[in-house]
């Protein structure tokens, strides 16, 4: 049943699709402001997807307002592996996310607003959109020493992060999303953002470190609550639109037909870790056999997530070749993992040799 | 004197260079097979430019150009779209064997935190991909037309690429965009 809420939250949605449908022809016309009622990050990444696919802005254009609980979201073309500690992720319930847009990573709490700008590819302009949240800012705190840096992010001080950008140049829409830290938890951020392994030789984009900074610390008066407010009316002002902020709700396939398909995908493993650029692995691990240790190196190609080929490096004759053999194929085709390895390895030879005493009990893996 | 220069290049590249410094302190003719291997090279490569084989470069409306050559695509982007772009750090490619259809996403170039997609000028099927972007994606920028391209494709429906944009067509089309 269609209530009169439902109809004052969704009705500029559902005017977007109808238009958007029509074709180029009927551009929409105007802007809208969204907020997701959702903190789930695929939810809100397949809200971006829906819109970028299904929409016409070439007068029109739409700003996203969302926020995620725990979560590290990382570019288009990153290695989850080198960016982040994905074990420390698991063990706290921090999610991983591969998004669309270019650049690096980023953490995500619900301390951390994220704003996407839609717009036709012709009106995409990074710098416009971030001197808005500046001047939405400093509409609060009019004192705010924040700039917006050549690699379009906004700093406090000339020196402290308090916000990150990406985007994505489409068919005919571009987006360019920005997160603001109002009151991020910073003790996970840096120890998430940390990856334990070495040895990953990649051509991936990889992130810059830089020292952030919340909002929160430098004025209390900017909560997340308060700086959606002002960048809504801010936005608002600019397009000169209604400030009224439309909530909606990514799982609801009424306002976002087929969205689902694009949640699914946005958590499968082929889209998280699957995309991820080639890259070459090289781990060291060493055998006890009787009373002498023997080092083994491990060489693998990883293409899509999957080890495409691999080599052991060790001493003649410590293991037979129809072992190493055997090694080798049972790890060519498997996903990438470095605990799944661990297992394989150890699995492998305890089956094939009845002498051989593995180093603290199993192979172990040793860090380069 | 021009000419000279250009055998003199094209000796040097294939080791020539080596065998003609030699030749100063030989009485033997050592120059000759030397200039013998560059006038072939030098024709070698007129032939290969003057070919009725290989097509002017044109161009599609995202910016993607095509050259092709013995029924082989060369795809790029212009220089205007590398321009607009800044430095390229990345270009996801497709497979070999990829299957496109005119105007299907095939890839992306990432620069300074954007994605760009990039299209399919045409319908057919991957043949090569540029390896030399893994390890140097700045040779987009550097070198959009030569070095820099992406992937080589069939040209399954040849009326296709005769309808893309002639360069002065597209030099039209960039002076509309920026208007």
């Amino acid at each position: 049943m269609l209530t009169r809420s439902f109809l004052k939250n969704y009705l500029p949605v559902l005017c977007l699709r109808k238009i958007s449908g029509a074709g180029f022809g009927s551009p929409v016309r105007g802007g809208v402001i969204l907020q997701s009622v959702s903190s789930d990050v695929y939810a809100n990444l397949a809200v971006e997807d829906w819109i970028h696919d299904n929409t016409d802005l070439k007068d029109g254009h739409v700003l996203f307002i969302w926020r995620n609980s725990h979560a590290v979201v990382i570019g288009r073309h990153q290695n989850p592996w080198v960016e982040c500690n994905l074990k420390l992720m698991r063990q706290r319930g921090i999610q991983l996310a591969r998004r669309r847009s270019g650049g690096g990573t980023v953490y995500h709490d619900l301390g951390n607003v994220n704003f996407t700008f839609f717009t036709s590819k012709k009106k995409y302009d990074r710098m416009e959109n971030l001197k808005l949240v500046i001047k939405a800012l400093k509409t609060v705190q009019p004192e705010l020493a924040v700039s917006a840096t050549k690699r379009y992010d906004l700093v406090l001080d000339g020196n402290f992060k308090i916000s990150g950008t990406a985007a994505k140049l489409g068919r005919t829409i571009a987006y360019h999303h920005c997160t603001l830290l109002c009151n991020a938890d910073g003790s996970l951020l840096p120890a998430a953002l940390k990856s334990p392994y070495h040895g990953i030789k990649s051509n991936a984009t990889t992130s810059v470190p830089a020292s952030v900074k919340n909002l929160l610390d430098v004025d209390p008066a900017l909560t997340c609550e308060v700086v959606v407010d002002a960048m809504a009316t801010e936005y608002a002002a600019q397009h000169q639109i209604d400030g009224k902020v439309k909530l909606v709700d990514p799982a609801d396939e009424t306002v976002f037909p087929g969205i689902g398909n694009k949640y699914t995908e946005l958590q499968s493993w082929q889209w998280i870790y699957g995309k991820t650029p080639r890259f070459d692995v090289s781990s060291c691990f060493q055998l006890v056999y009787r009373q002498s240790r023997l080092d083994v190196k491990l060489h693998m190609n990883v293409v899509g997530g999957v080890i495409e080929s691999c080599s052991l490096d060790l001493a003649n004759q410590y293991l037979p070749a129809e072992m190493c053999e055997k090694l080798r194929n049972n790890l060519t085709g498997r996903r990438f993992c470095p605990d799944e390895i661990l297992l394989l390895e150890s699995a492998l030879v305890k089956t094939y040799s009845g002498d051989l005493e593995l180093y603290n009990g199993g192979i172990c893996c040793v860090k380069r | 004197m021009l000419l000279r220069g250009k055998m003199a290049a094209a000796a040097r590249a294939l080791g020539g260079g080596v065998r003609s410094s030699l030749s100063r302190w030989c009485v033997a003719p050592a120059p000759l097979p030397v200039y013998r291997l560059s006038w072939r090279t030098c024709s070698a490569r007129t032939l290969r430019t003057g070919s009725p084989l290989l097509s002017a470069r044109k161009f599609t409306d995202k910016h993607e150009w095509i050259s092709v050559e013995n029924g082989i695509g060369t795809v790029g982007i212009s220089n205007y779209a590398q321009e607009a772009l800044g430095d390229v750090v990345y270009c996801g490619l497709p497979d070999v064997g990829a299957q496109l259809n005119k105007t299907d996403e095939f890839g992306a170039l990432e620069s300074v935190k954007a994605a760009s997609e990039l299209y399919s000028p045409l319908t057919g099927k991957v043949t090569e991909i540029n390896t030399a972007l893994a390890d140097n994606p700045g040779l987009v920028n550097k070198s959009c037309y030569q070095d820099g391209w992406l992937i080589k494709m069939t040209v399954d429906i040849p009326a296709e690429f005769d309808e893309l944009m002639s360069e002065d067509a597209y030099e039209n089309y960039i002076k509309s965009l920026d208007d």
